[in-house]
Formats: C-alpha cells, sequence, structure tokens
C-alpha cells in the first residue's frame, strides 16, 4: 500500500511537471531535467519544479495537519480549515504583509511562517475555548466555520483598502494557490514541514494511546497535558506552513484522513501519519493541475479545487456518522 | 503471608477544595478483591479516580508496595496498576485485539511497536476473557459484554498488581455479570492482584468480595467482611430503604 502510494506521488509530480500551458514534449521536458539549457528547462525548473515541490510539501503538511486536529478533539470532520485555524493564520499575515510592506519592504518566507503560526494560535485558542463549553462535534464545527467568516470578513477589508502594490499578490494569496513559488520558498518550505512531520512521528505512540480517550491514555502512563500542547502546536506549525505560502486551502485535512483510513482499513498512528502525508501530496498536486490547467490561460484559486473534492467526503463522513449513532 | 499490595490512611477526596469523601482507610492484600458500595452520588467514583492517580489528593496517603503514590512516576504508575472505566471508548477501525494490545503501552519502545513477548502476553490476556473468538473483529461491533470483557483483558495486559474497575457490571445482563466477576475472581487469585471496584449489584458485592467498604453522607459508614456488612439492617440504613420495601423485594 505505501508503496503505491509513493510510486503516486512520483507519477503525479512527473504529471504535473510535463503539462501546463507552454507546450514542452515528454523528451524536452526529460533533457531540461537532465540539465540541458533552455526555454523548456527554465520552466520546469523556475516555475513548475517548485510549485509541484510546494503542493507535495503543503499537501502533505495540510492534510497531517487535519489528522492532528481530528485526534485531539476526537473528531473526524476538524481539519485546519473548518476549525478557522486557516482564516486565522491569513488574517495575521495579511495584517503582517501590509504593515511590513510599508515599512521594511517584503516579508520574508520564515516571517510569514511565523505570522501564520501565530494566526493559528489564535483561532485554535478560540476553538479551544468554545469547546470547554460544548462537547458536540457539529457545533464546534460551526464555531470554526463562524470564527474563519469573521477572519476573512477581516482580511477582506483590510486586502480591499489597503491597495498598495507591494501587496498585488495580496488578493491571489487570499484566495489560496501554489503559482509564483520559487525554489528558495520550497527550502523554507521543506524546513518546517519536515520540522513538523518529525514531531508528528515522534508522538506516533502517545497518540495511539490518546485514540482510546484521555483517562485511558493517563492510566498508560501519557503526559496528556504535553500532548494535548504537543498536539496543537505540531498542527499548527504545518497548517501555518501552508497558509503562508498556498493561503487557506480548504478541505484537505479531512478529506484525505478520512480516504486514507477507509484505504489502510486502520487508524494505527505509525501508519496513519505517513500515510496521510502522502496521500495529501498525490491530493494536492493533482487538484492544482486541474487548477491550472483545465480552464488555462485562467487559473482557478487551489480551493475551488480541493473543495469540489474535499467537500462531499466531509458529507459522506457525517451521513456515516449519523446511520452509526442511529444503528448504535 | 500475603503481602499488602495497596492501602489507603485518611484519605479525604473530592475536587478542588471541595471535599466529597473523607477518613477512607483501607488494606488490600494480594489476591483480594475490595468493593466500594454505596448510594449513587456518594463519590464512588472520585475514590476510585484519586486512588488510580487522576484525581489529586486533598488529605491522608495511599501506598503501593510501602511507596506513596505521589513519589511514583507515570510510567511506573502505568507498570503497576490499570484501570476499567465507565466512559465508553470508541476507537475507530480498531480490532478487538488492537484495543487488548494498547495496554502493552508502558513496556513498549519510542514507537511503541510490539515484541514477541508483548504478544504474547496480549493473547494470554486476550484468552482469560475468552475473546479468541472475537480478537480481529472490529471493536465498536461488539456487545457491551464483550467490550467490557475487552476492556479487562487490555487492563491485564498492562500486568499490574492492582485492578481498579469502576461499576464493571452496571450494563450487562445478569449472564455477562456473572461471567465477568467469575472471570475477575480468578484473575485476583491467579495472578495474585489487589482488586478495588465498585458496584451497585448487592448480591454479586457479598459473593465475590473478601472486604466491603460501604461510603455514604461524604464518610465510610460501614467496613468490613461481607458477613458484617450485608445484613438487612445496614443495607437498609446505607440506602435509605423502608423496611417494608426492603422486605418486599429482598426478604
Amino acid at each position: 500500500m505505501f508503496t503505491l502510494l509513493s510510486v503516486g506521488v512520483i507519477a503525479v509530480l512527473f504529471a504535473n511537471l510535463f503539462t501546463g500551458s507552454a507546450d514542452i514534449s515528454v523528451s524536452d521536458a526529460v533533457t531540461a531535467i537532465l540539465g540541458e539549457e533552455n526555454t523548456a528547462s527554465d520552466i520546469l525548473w523556475k516555475i513548475r519544479m517548485p510549485r509541484a515541490l510546494a503542493s507535495l510539501l503543503l499537501g502533505g503538511a495540510l492534510s497531517l495537519s487535519g489528522y492532528l486536529l481530528q485526534t485531539f478533539f476526537h473528531n473526524p470532520i476538524a481539519g485546519p480549515f473548518v476549525l478557522g485555524v486557516s482564516s486565522g493564520a491569513k488574517l495575521i499575515v495579511a495584517i503582517s504583509m501590509i504593515f511590513s510592506a510599508s515599512f521594511f519592504g517584503l516579508l520574508s518566507s520564515a516571517f510569514m511562517i511565523i505570522s501564520a503560526f501565530v494566526g493559528s494560535m489564535i483561532s485554535l485558542g478560540f476553538v479551544l475555548l468554545v469547546s470547554r463549553k460544548v462537547r458536540q462535534m457539529s457545533m464546534l464545527v460551526v464555531c470554526g466555520v463562524m470564527i474563519g467568516y469573521i477572519c476573512s470578513a477581516v482580511t477582506d477589508f483590510l486586502v480591499t483598502f489597503a491597495d498598495d502594490s507591494d501587496i498585488i499578490n495580496l488578493h491571489d494569496w487570499s484566495m489560496g494557490t501554489f503559482s509564483g513559488t520559487s525554489m528558495d520558498n520550497v527550502k523554507v518550505i521543506f524546513i518546517f514541514v519536515l520540522i513538523g512531520l518529525v514531531g508528528t512521528i515522534l508522538i506516533s505512540k502517545p497518540i495511539g494511546a490518546y485514540m482510546l480517550g484521555e483517562s485511558y491514555a493517563q492510566n498508560m502512563g501519557v503526559n496528556i497535558k504535553l500532548l494535548r500542547a504537543l498536539l496543537i502546536i505540531l498542527s499548527g506549525l504545518l497548517s501555518a506552513s501552508v497558509t503562508a505560502f498556498a493561503g487557506p486551502v480548504s478541505f484537505v485535512g479531512i478529506a484525505v484522513p478520512h480516504i486514507i483510513r477507509v484505504l489502510f482499513k486502520t487508524s494505527k498512528p505509525l501508519v496513519m501519519i505517513p500515510a496521510c502525508f502522502l496521500g495529501g501530496s498525490i491530493f494536492c498536486m493533482l487538484c492544482d493541475m486541474i487548477a491550472r490547467t483545465v480552464f488555462a490561460p485562467t487559473e482557478l484559486s487551489i480551493s475551488t479545487v480541493t473543495a469540489i473534492f474535499g467537500a462531499p467526503v466531509v458529507i459522506v463522513i457525517m451521513l456515516n456518522r449519523k446511520r452509526g449513532e442511529i444503528n448504535g | 503471608m500475603d503481602k499488602t499490595l495497596i492501602s489507603a490512611d485518611r484519605l479525604s477526596v473530592g475536587y478542588g477544595k471541595r471535599v466529597i469523601v473523607n477518613g477512607i482507610e483501607f488494606e488490600v492484600k494480594q489476591g483480594e478483591i475490595l468493593t466500594l458500595i454505596g448510594p449513587n452520588g456518594a463519590g464512588k467514583s472520585t475514590v476510585l479516580k484519586t486512588i488510580a492517580g487522576y484525581l489529586l489528593r486533598l488529605d491522608g496517603t495511599v501506598v503501593i508496595d510501602g511507596e506513596d503514590t505521589e513519589k511514583i512516576t507515570e510510567k511506573e504508575m502505568a507498570k503497576r496498576l490499570s484501570v476499567v472505566l465507565t466512559e465508553r471508548i470508541s476507537p475507530e477501525l480498531m480490532t478487538c485485539r488492537e484495543v487488548v494490545e494498547t495496554g502493552r503501552y508502558p513496556y513498549t519502545g519510542s514507537f511503541g511497536l510490539l515484541t514477541e513477548k508483548d504478544r504474547a502476553v496480549a493473547e494470554n490476556a486476550i484468552e482469560k476473557v475468552s475473546m479468541q473468538d472475537y480478537a480481529d473483529v472490529d471493536f465498536s461491533s461488539v456487545s457491551d459484554g464483550q467490550r467490557q470483557r475487552v476492556m479487562l483483558a487490555r487492563a491485564i495486559c498492562q500486568e499490574p498488581e492492582i485492578l481498579i474497575l469502576d461499576e464493571p457490571t452496571s450494563y450487562l445482563d445478569i449472564h455477562h455479570k456473572i461471567q465477568f466477576l467469575e472471570i475477575l475472581r480468578s484473575l485476583a487469585k491467579e495472578k495474585q492482584m489487589a482488586v478495588i471496584l465498585s458496584m451497585h449489584e448487592l448480591d454479586f458485592a457479598e459473593k465475590i468480595s473478601d472486604y466491603v467498604l460501604c461510603i455514604k453522607g461524604g464518610k465510610i459508614t460501614l467496613s468490613g467482611t461481607p458477613d458484617k456488612v450485608f445484613t438487612a439492617e445496614k443495607i437498609m440504613g446505607l440506602y435509605d430503604i423502608p423496611e417494608k420495601l426492603y422486605r418486599k423485594y429482598f426478604g
């Protein structure tokens, strides 16, 4: 199964390299990859490759972030987008962009991620406050969506009135896109996502215990407070990396872990973590490919595509749950 | 000589500053079963949670193997004491065997991979509760009685000296109640564990316990061996049952 996923990642990566508005034949592409310098190699190395790699890394990060939030809330439809985490990150990044544009010029990649992380933590903080009051999963999600809308509204407001040439990309970015990623960006993304992925693998054992509920996990010797804090920080870090570079991307965090669970028929963290990552990579690369090719040269925002494929999965999960409640 | 595995002295339990039960004293030796009885809301669960270390005690001591529980690390505690709780768990896509195997947590390495020995211990625990035929069935699709046996197997898979169970038989029908308590009784003897449980079924409590604590109104109203505790007057008093009604249903 893992081989299948890995092969899938590589196949989709190449498919991404070979498709696009500029017509590059497969043989041209191959020689370009092998190092020959021409227009084709420029397009491949400077445009398509960084973009494909970014969607590979960020897709994995997003899916993993969703998995961590689902674990934390014991709730299969939790995810960075529905809980308003992405939108919170977006708001703070927009604010930082506008302010730093007028004071220091353009933002560095790392600073973008830090802003996004702060934003994620703030909206997660709100969601956590709400989750203390309500135990129902549907209410939690409703609150998350509302927080998301508030943040988006404020962001839109800022974007509308901050019509500065420095933040010309802000509008595109706030809709969600992988375009315009450079190889330098990819390096930064790689570092942050790697930290998130390794961190998550390291806590896979307590995650497994946490799935039986907090009391049992505690009885097995898990430090619950530490684990909960780590879950929140890691998922915030992962989704912040995504939001900082690609803007808020919807539904990947819910849809992919669910599909992976169904495919692998297990919920073992040691299987789920890498599988979610690879699955998220494939899902995002495919969606990005669709976003930029179907109506080329016009590009769709990535969220448009991920929502079309991801939202139905959420509906299916909700329906299954309902049925389970009636039968069980 | 059987040694005392767990004991409490002047223990007082509650939430924050609010004391729920105080003056708790007991001593459980290897192979013995201690049962807590008392009306709903008397604080039986609070007592059990405090003994297990989920709640901070307000006063007094709990000693395991001569060591105060507050001085024992979480991991060490997990190897000595395990629990079966009232809260229902709903793990997704886990077989009964996988649920049982989570009991090996304190013994496995940093990635939680199971060794041959861990698997053997889990298999053994599954056999003890007679769940072999359902070991590979999804946990969410087995019956309440079977789930409870799986949770018991998970607890013994942790290889504890002390087992704590909060109303383990409440949702089971009479057949499964008897089956569960039989398993518990033989486990206590065979593995020389100390067992502390709470229950509402007085008839069963009388048969299975070595020692009984009655909790009511914030204190231990009565304690002793079953033949001393289970007399008509004492039970009527503990549960506030009028004599006429008691005679009607138990007499």
